[in-house]
């Protein structure tokens, strides 16, 4: 299956018609992203952005000068199961997934809710892959469900400003959340440490990775 | 379809229609209309500009000066820098693009380099790099590489290259067609 039709049947433009059917976009304070702003204002950065393409936050992310990667990891997961090569991923998977040379490094990762569609093996190989592409004082951005669930696809999420997000659904269909508390996660990403943590009134948890 | 052979006298067209015999009932292959309800981003279009048709394949560098649409399957490098380049719906294009405004529509595997402008519509798809001032994704659109919003320096040559594809270096397997001000050659 070609990169290009990875994403199933369903057009670019079913898709994008299919989230404007559902409901309304939520709209939520960040307090996480609003301190990762201001750790990287005026600095040029290199960022990845592990969700689907969204022009408002490239445009968003102009105003820093920065270097944007995206790579749409659930696009990949959701490929690789489409092609019947098993749920759980392995270290050759995330580096296919993320086939840049060995010297790149990034200074901001937007992990966005993804972490929620991982199994804890997937999250250990993961992180392991992103500690060799980060330097000291790199930052991850991630978003965990507290609740029993959660949609059945990750959200798409859109920076309205610095420290507002826009939450859409692309599906209503739900599915049980991983329910990943703190020490999973630091225990997952060895390497880095929570350099902030809010939990949001919505059932997510905010969480501001450092590396060490 | 095919090109002319090597040792076909060079025929000129108006437009790079396929050189097929002529189809009196039939309609000469033409662009699919570029203009889309968000064109607005685009600037005005001039009316001298090339077209390659649907049927068209070309394996080789393209350069030119005028605008440039592309609706067939171009491999190689898309080199006009002065001018605008759109890539259309029907359009697949294997090689980086160079260009004033840079307008994806169809499927692009490379980078794309614009002096001003790279757009990405919602039907379009990219994988590879783009280095333009202004970047514009449309929502729905597919896009795995990276994005340097840095103003390109040099349009002589790809600044960084740091990520696959790579396209393979240009060979030409037709011969020389030059048509309506676009070449394709070495």
């Amino acid at each position: 299956m070609s990169w290009f039709s990875s994403r199933g049947a369903s057009s670019g433009k079913e898709q994008a018609s299919r989230v404007q059917t559902l409901a309304e976009p939520d709209v939520h304070r960040s307090l996480a992203l609003a301190a990762l702003f201001d750790e990287i204002r005026g600095r040029k950065v290199q960022v990845l952005d592990l969700g689907p393409a969204v022009g408002s936050n490239v445009e968003f992310l102009s105003q820093f000068g920065c270097k944007l990667y995206i790579e749409d990891l659930y696009a990949a997961l959701s490929s690789r199961t489409a092609l019947g090569e098993g749920e759980l991923s392995g270290p050759a998977f995330f580096a296919e997934f993320l086939a840049v040379p060995e010297e790149t490094r990034f200074d901001v990762i937007f992990a966005w809710d993804l972490f929620n569609y991982l199994q804890r093996k997937e999250l250990v190989h993961f992180a392991a892959l992103l500690r060799r592409h980060c330097d000291r004082g790199a930052r991850l951005f991630a978003l965990m469900s507290i609740l029993k669930t959660m949609p059945a696809q990750p959200y798409r999420f859109k920076i309205q400003d610095e420290q507002t997000l826009i939450y859409e659904r692309r599906t209503a269909a739900e599915r049980p959340s991983p329910r990943y508390v703190p020490s999973e996660i630091t225990d997952a990403f060895k390497g880095f440490r929570v350099d902030r943590s809010f939990l949001l009134r919505h059932g997510i948890q905010e969480f501001l990775l450092a590396k060490d | 379809m095919a090109w002319p052979k090597k040792d076909d006298p060079p025929t000129h067209h108006p437009e790079p229609s396929p050189a097929a015999p002529p189809r009196p009932a039939a309609p000469t292959p033409s662009p699919a209309p570029v203009a889309s309800p968000s064109s607005s981003h685009e600037p005005p279009r001039r009316t001298d500009r090339a077209t390659i048709g649907p049927s068209i394949f070309i394996k080789g560098d393209l350069s030119g000066e005028e605008d440039l649409v592309i609706e067939g399957r171009v491999e190689g490098k898309v080199d006009l820098k002065q001018n605008n380049v759109t890539v259309g719906k029907n359009g697949k294009v294997h090689a980086d693009v160079f260009g004033k405004v840079v307008t994806i529509e169809g499927e692009v595997t490379g980078n794309v380099y614009a002096r001003e402008q790279a757009i990405l519509r919602q039907s379009g798809a990219i994988q590879g790099n783009i280095q333009a001032p202004r970047v514009v994704l449309e929502d729905g659109s597919r896009f795995k590489g990276s994005i340097d919003m840095e103003a390109p320096k040099d349009m002589g040559g790809p600044p960084s290259r740091d990520r696959e594809p790579r396209p393979e270096p240009h060979r030409v397997e037709t011969s020389q067609v030059e048509a309506a001000g676009v070449k394709a050659g070495a």
